[in-house]
């Protein structure tokens, strides 16, 4: 399914139309086989299997809608997340944010039909990707409890419109009953509905966790949390800067296969190889193609670009690695950013030390853009809560959004276990107040599968993970390296001082020399040592050869007692 | 000469001297942080790297080798210290009251906590102890000439008198009149005195159930000999009294162990002494001992190879080390060692006991003296 989206997407608007029939079959196959056996079947696939990481998975779908709408209009996100539990095992959740809201004709589209959804025709960076989530969690509440969804929404305008939606499983047709409008200032889109065969709790596969891992990656919200015990936990706003819209972008010439180049070939509108290779690329000057074509005079780029036979696009891939190109633009990319993810993680883990690290944008595949954001915190709140302490914790992101699930997996996972932890003074991993934050940033990310739990592990990716984490690693292990110092060098300090007392007293036992004469020059002795030691330590050769002279003098003076 | 001279010194000069000594290595350390410097002491080192066998003195001889203890090492200060309290002790609270004390009474009067920490100046008596042994060959000094005592162990019976006190207190001890039990040796002899006596040798047992049956047997009256014990390893009171014993009273010793690794190395550490206390071989060695048995020949000699016991992994562990020591290179016990090793049987003195109760008196002993059947 990933594969047909990527194809769509790929297209100019004028050639999406003649693949459109793809997404019309899906909706037929919908129409023909019950929508709700459709879900039974692929109910694991997007999310809903186990109770907690059902319960996870809606309101992820709730949440990241919320973001995305408030992004689209630049308002900062305040979403209010309320879960209750209810007689017989079911449960009630309440998402509540202060975005667009939704028009009145569009309640039943957005949340009553599947697979409606605007987003994947675009090859923009956006949180969901396939448009099937909101109404699936209306489908799942009606088929684990048999009741409606509970719609409010106002879009600023003095009016508030209220309804009850559910799927109609027969047409795939949204079903809206018990509508209400009536004035008020409500603005934004509140759901609420009840749900079974879902659980809660604290584990890291939970609602509470999910939350607070989308904070971490979303300074600029704001979310509450309202857990069945009635304990509120509010993750507050970090930043008010709301992230850039992100928009469409053109493939990137490195990393393209040969088979993404003839397709494209196929379809463009332009009319020379030369002008196809500069109209549907990013990056690729007139200039660039004469450097192309100096490498390979055989091939007539003047043709038309239908013309292209495969060895000769295997030949344009191959030297497309030859030439020096700008990088893919970065703008299209919307990273959480240095900045943003200090602030955030500084809000929520007041971290002793904190590195972020952002890399620059990247290929994979087709020519598609990508980049990596890691930010470590160590100390503070940093690390995952296990009863009174804390244990380091990988969080894993793909554009802003955690993945809790699969971990095994993911590049992200495979490019941390990659790293030796001892060099990075992290051998004690499992027991360390660590949070090691990764947001993989792309239009389109390689989920593992249709349930977006895990990033493919591909080479140029895991290999760029890993080169953000290490660089992030080397500033917290010489952190800690200075740590473990400064605490042997607080060892020493002790031992040296702590016995002069019982020494001098000992020694006005031995010798009627007065142990209070006595401590303050053993003191200055111990002070004076310390100091050079430590000197020594930071690589001082002059406390080098002064303290060598020291014990030598000792040498010799032995020798001649002697 | 020094020997002779010390001998003539009473209990108070000898404590004088020690007590000089402490006061001598008290005040180079004052000297030393006076002048800014790092406190040290000297501490010839103890330990396999720094023993060696004197062949001619027959005696297992501590080395030159010393370590500096600097107080201000993150390794040594604790150590330090210890030793420290141990030298305050020895002088303050012994000496200076004519008291002695045992090394437990040592490691109560100086464990506190320190000031200001959670943590105790002494944890485990084998702190003050190493502590003790180190301030001992700093001082070049023993233990006793500390006034600290070890537990006391060892006993013996024979017709010899001696004379002991206990602060000014003489008494005179008949160790002929001494019953079942015999006379406890204590653990400080250097106020001991012996009476002339008619004694002709020592017979020093490895086993209390020995000593007790010889002296119910009145082994000593009819062998005119000092019979004694040491109930296992022998305590360093027993050594230094049989050291005396032997220099002073000019009479041979033999030993009697089982025929077993454990028993010659009791043996020898009389002898010759033990790495652990190298540095104290000269004052507790015997070199004039002879091993008069068991060994494993006299299992086969006496026809004891039915009362045996198998050599257990350890037992062998242990042969063969003792085949490697200076001390066992003699062509006599490389032969004995090459022999267990060969026969791995053990046998206890008791094993004599299968052929008689009194077999041992009235055999076994009187045939090896009288022809002199002895392991150096």
């Amino acid at each position: 399914m990933a594969e047909k989206i990527e194809k769509v997407s790929k297209e100019k608007a004028a050639k999406a139309e003649e693949k459109a029939p793809t997404r019309e079959e899906l909706e037929k196959s919908f129409r023909e086989y019950s929508v709700a056996e459709f879900f039974k079947k692929n109910r694991q696939m997007l999310g809903y299997s186990g109770k907690i990481r059902s319960l996870t998975t809606l309101v992820h779908e709730f949440v990241t809608n919320s973001l995305d709408s408030c992004e689209d209009a630049k308002i900062l996100p305040e979403i209010r997340v309320e879960i209750a539990q209810l007689p017989d095992e079911h449960y009630k959740l309440v998402v509540e944010d202060n975005g667009t809201g939704i028009p009145k004709k569009n309640v039943g589209q957005a949340l009553g039909k599947l697979l409606a959804g605007s987003k994947f025709s675009q090859r923009a960076q956006k949180r969901g990707q396939q448009g099937i989530g909101a109404a699936y969690a209306t489908l799942f509440a009606q088929i684990t409890t048999g009741k409606p969804t509970k719609v409010k929404t106002g879009l600023g305008d003095g009016k508030v419109y209220e309804c009850l939606v559910s799927v109609d499983v027969k047409s795939n047709e949204p079903s809206i009953t018990d509508e209400k409008e009536y004035a008020g200032k409500f603005q934004g889109l509140r759901i609420e509905a009840e749900y079974a065969e879902v659980g809660y709790n604290r584990s890291e596969y939970g609602s509470y966790e999910y939350l607070r891992r989308t904070a971490l990656a979303n300074p600029h919200c704001q979310i509450t949390l309202v857990e069945p015990d009635n304990q509120i936990t509010v993750f507050p706003r970090a930043s008010k800067d709301i992230p850039k819209k992100p928009k469409n972008v053109q493939p990137h010439p490195l990393g393209l296969t040969t088979s993404d180049l003839m397709d494209m070939a196929q379809v463009t509108s332009a009319r020379k190889i030369s002008s196809f290779l500069v109209s549907d690329f990013t990056r690729v000057s007139a200039e660039k193609v004469k450097e192309l074509q100096a490498l390979m005079p055989a091939v007539d780029l003047e043709r038309a670009p239908a013309a292209l036979s495969w060895a000769e696009a295997e030949e344009l891939v191959k030297n497309f690695q030859k030439v020096k190109w700008i990088a893919p633009e970065t703008d299209a990319l919307i990273p959480i950013g240095e900045d943003q993810l200090e602030k955030s993680l500084k809000n929520l883990l007041e971290p002793e030390k904190l590195k972020v690290v952002e890399r620059k944008a990247r290929v994979f595949r087709g020519g598609i853009p990508f980049s990596v954001e890691v930010a470590i915190g160590y100390g503070g709140k940093s690390g995952q809560q296990v009863n009174e302490s804390r244990k380091g914790e990988l969080v894993r992101f793909a554009n802003r959004v955690p993945l809790l699930f699969d971990a095994g997996n993911c590049a992200i996972t495979e490019a941390f276990k990659s790293l030796d932890l001892n060099r990075y003074d992290l051998k004690e991993f499992e027991t360390m107040p660590v949070t090691i934050l990764v947001n993989f940033v792309s239009v389109y990310v390689p989920y593992t599968g249709a349930g977006k739990l895990a990033i493919s592990a591909e080479e140029e990716i895991v290999s760029e993970i890993r080169f953000a984490l290490m660089e992030a690693a080397r500033d917290i292990s010489t952190y800690l390296h200075g740590l473990a110092k400064a605490e042997e060098q607080e060892r020493r300090r002790q031992i040296f001082f702590k016995y002069i007392k019982e020494i001098a007293q000992a020694l006005e036992d031995v010798t009627g020399r007065k142990a209070s004469a006595l401590e303050p020059k053993l003191r200055k002795i111990a002070e004076e040592r310390t100091a050079l030691l430590e000197a020594q330590e930071e690589g001082d050769p002059d406390a080098e050869a002064a303290l060598e002279e020291i014990e030598d003098q000792f040498e010799e003076e032995v020798k001649n007692d002697g | 000469m020094a020997a002779k001279k010390e001998k003539e010194m009473t209990q108070a000069e000898k404590a004088k001297i020690i007590d000089a000594k402490i006061d001598e290595l008290g005040k180079l350390l004052v000297d030393e942080i006076e002048s800014g410097k790092n406190p040290h002491l000297d501490i010839p080192i103890r330990g396999s790297g720094n023993v060696f066998y004197d062949e001619k003195a027959k005696q297992i001889m501590l080395g030159d080798k010393i370590a500096k203890r600097y107080l201000f090492n993150v390794a040594h200060a604790r150590r330090f210290m210890q030793t420290l309290l141990v030298a305050s002790y020895v002088k303050k609270d012994l000496l200076a009251n004519n008291l002695t004390a045992t090394l437990r009474d040592l490691y109560y009067a100086k464990k506190h906590t320190i000031a200001g920490t959670k943590e105790d100046t002494i944890d485990e008596q084998k702190e003050s102890d190493g502590a003790i042994v180190d301030l001992e060959v700093s001082l070049d000094t023993f233990r006793e000439r500390l006034h600290l005592r070890a537990e006391p162990k060892g006993r013996m019976a024979g017709d010899l008198k001696v004379k002991d006190r206990v602060r000014d207190k003489v008494d005179t001890i008949d160790l002929s009149r001494m019953g079942s039990g015999g006379w406890a040796v204590p653990s400080i002899v250097e106020q001991i005195e012996f009476e002339d006596s008619a004694i002709e040798y020592v017979l020093v047992a490895e086993k209390n159930a020995i000593f007790d049956r010889l002296n119910e047997d009145e082994y000593w009256k009819k062998n005119k000999c000092l019979l004694m014990t040491t109930a296992g390893q022998a305590a360093r009171g027993a050594r230094r009294l049989l050291q005396r014993v032997s220099s002073e009273l000019k009479v041979p010793i033999y030993c009697l162990t089982d025929s077993d690794p454990y028993g010659w190395y009791i043996y020898s550490t009389m002898k010759y002494g033990s790495m652990a206390l190298a540095h104290e071989s000269e004052r507790l060695g015997c070199p004039e001992m002879k091993f008069l048995g068991m060994s494993t020949s006299d299992i086969e000699h006496y026809d004891l190879s039915s009362v045996t016991i198998k050599a257990k992994e350890v037992d062998i562990k242990r042969a063969q080390e003792m085949k490697a020591y200076d001390w066992f290179k003699s062509k006599e016990w490389q032969r004995e060692i090459n022999l267990f090793l060969e026969k791995k049987l053990k046998a206890e003195i008791q094993a004599l006991s299968s052929k008689s109760l009194q077999y041992i008196s009235k055999s076994y002993l009187p045939e090896k003296i009288k022809t002199q059947d002895f392991l150096p």
